[in-house]
């Protein structure tokens, strides 16, 4: 089996909790700190962490405002992010269908 | 290295998309829509005693009627505003997941059409907290795939439909026909205004 397609996986986005963040924003506009906090059960501390690993690699941005006077916090994928995202999951599509040859 | 981790990770993210996909539109115009439309025809039901269970069967599934395509129009122009398909898949699973209670309560209100006697007032009153309960699963069933408030406004209903239930089981015997059309008015309209007024100030702006 070739391994070039797995070796060409973002490491960014491969780790499973960043994975996770980037599926979760990839089917929306935009989601708010607290929804990506609940939706994968992470504690504050996990989702900010890697919130900024994805910022920092400019795939995530960060948006902060006020709603009802409260601080919102909501996170959107940038451009490179969508295609990153698209290129990983390319990538994953040919993992499979390689071992799926005979 | 194997084609399971893999494919588990499209499955993964195949999963948490769907998820995140959820029904963002503004709901506090529909809402507010749906409970003036409910409690005005409470008002009508009320003054013009529309007081047989077939009279009263047709007339709210007419206000039902009208309603449901006050609130097509405005989620249609919503979609228009923010360029997004109206049938998109979020619209879509709310819808399924709405449709199996809402059916359940039609054939509810068609067999009372078909089958009550002209003059009987205990059905047609059983028929509110049914239609309130099953309208209150609706909205509970749609609330996984819409924000969170939704269920509560589901229980609202259901919780609502179980006390009517209760205080007409307990009654020696029902109020007049016409409380019936102030009952309905007050569940379905009260209810979905003063949700719809709590939305206007706390939804988000520019919900899409």
């Amino acid at each position: 089996m070739n391994p070039e397609p797995f070796l060409q996986l973002d490491r960014v986005i491969h780790e499973k909790g960043r994975l996770a963040i980037m599926s979760l924003l990839a089917a929306s506009p935009e989601l708010a700190f607290t929804e990506l906090r609940d939706a994968l059960e992470m504690t504050d501390g996990n989702v900010t962490t890697h919130i900024r690993t994805l910022q920092e690699a400019g795939y995530v941005a960060v948006a902060k405002s006020y709603h009802n006077n409260r601080p919102l916090t909501t996170c959107s994928m940038t451009a490179a992010g969508r295609k990153a995202f698209a290129d990983y999951i390319s990538l994953l599509e040919q993992i499979v269908q390689q071992t799926k040859k005979p | 290295m194997s084609a399971n981790w893999a494919a588990e990770n499209l499955h993964t993210i195949r999963t948490l998309m769907e998820r995140s996909a959820l029904y963002r539109r503004a709901l506090a115009p529909v809402t507010m829509l749906t409970g003036v439309v409910g409690l005005a025809a409470g008002g009508v039901g009320w003054m013009t005693q529309c007081d047989s269970p077939r009279r009263f069967i047709q007339f709210w599934f007419a206000v039902a009627c009208a309603a449901l395509a006050g609130a097509f129009v405005v989620v249609r122009r919503q979609a228009l505003r923010d360029k997004e398909s109206f049938w998109s898949p979020p619209t879509r699973r709310v819808a399924q997941a709405m449709l199996p209670s809402l059916y359940v309560g039609l054939i509810a209100g068609a067999l009372l059409w078909a089958r009550a006697d002209l003059e009987d007032i205990e059905a047609t009153w059983m028929i509110i907290p049914v239609w309130m309960a099953l309208y209150g699963a609706a909205l509970h069933a749609a609330g996984f795939f819409m924000p969170r408030g939704i269920k509560v406004f589901g229980w609202l209903f259901i919780i609502g439909g179980t006390l009517l239930l209760l205080g007409l089981a307990f009654s020696p015997e029902p109020p007049e026909f016409r409380f019936t059309h102030v009952a309905m008015g007050a569940a379905f309209g009260g209810l979905h205004l003063a949700y719809g007024i709590y939305l206007h100030f706390t939804e988000k702006k520019h919900a899409s």
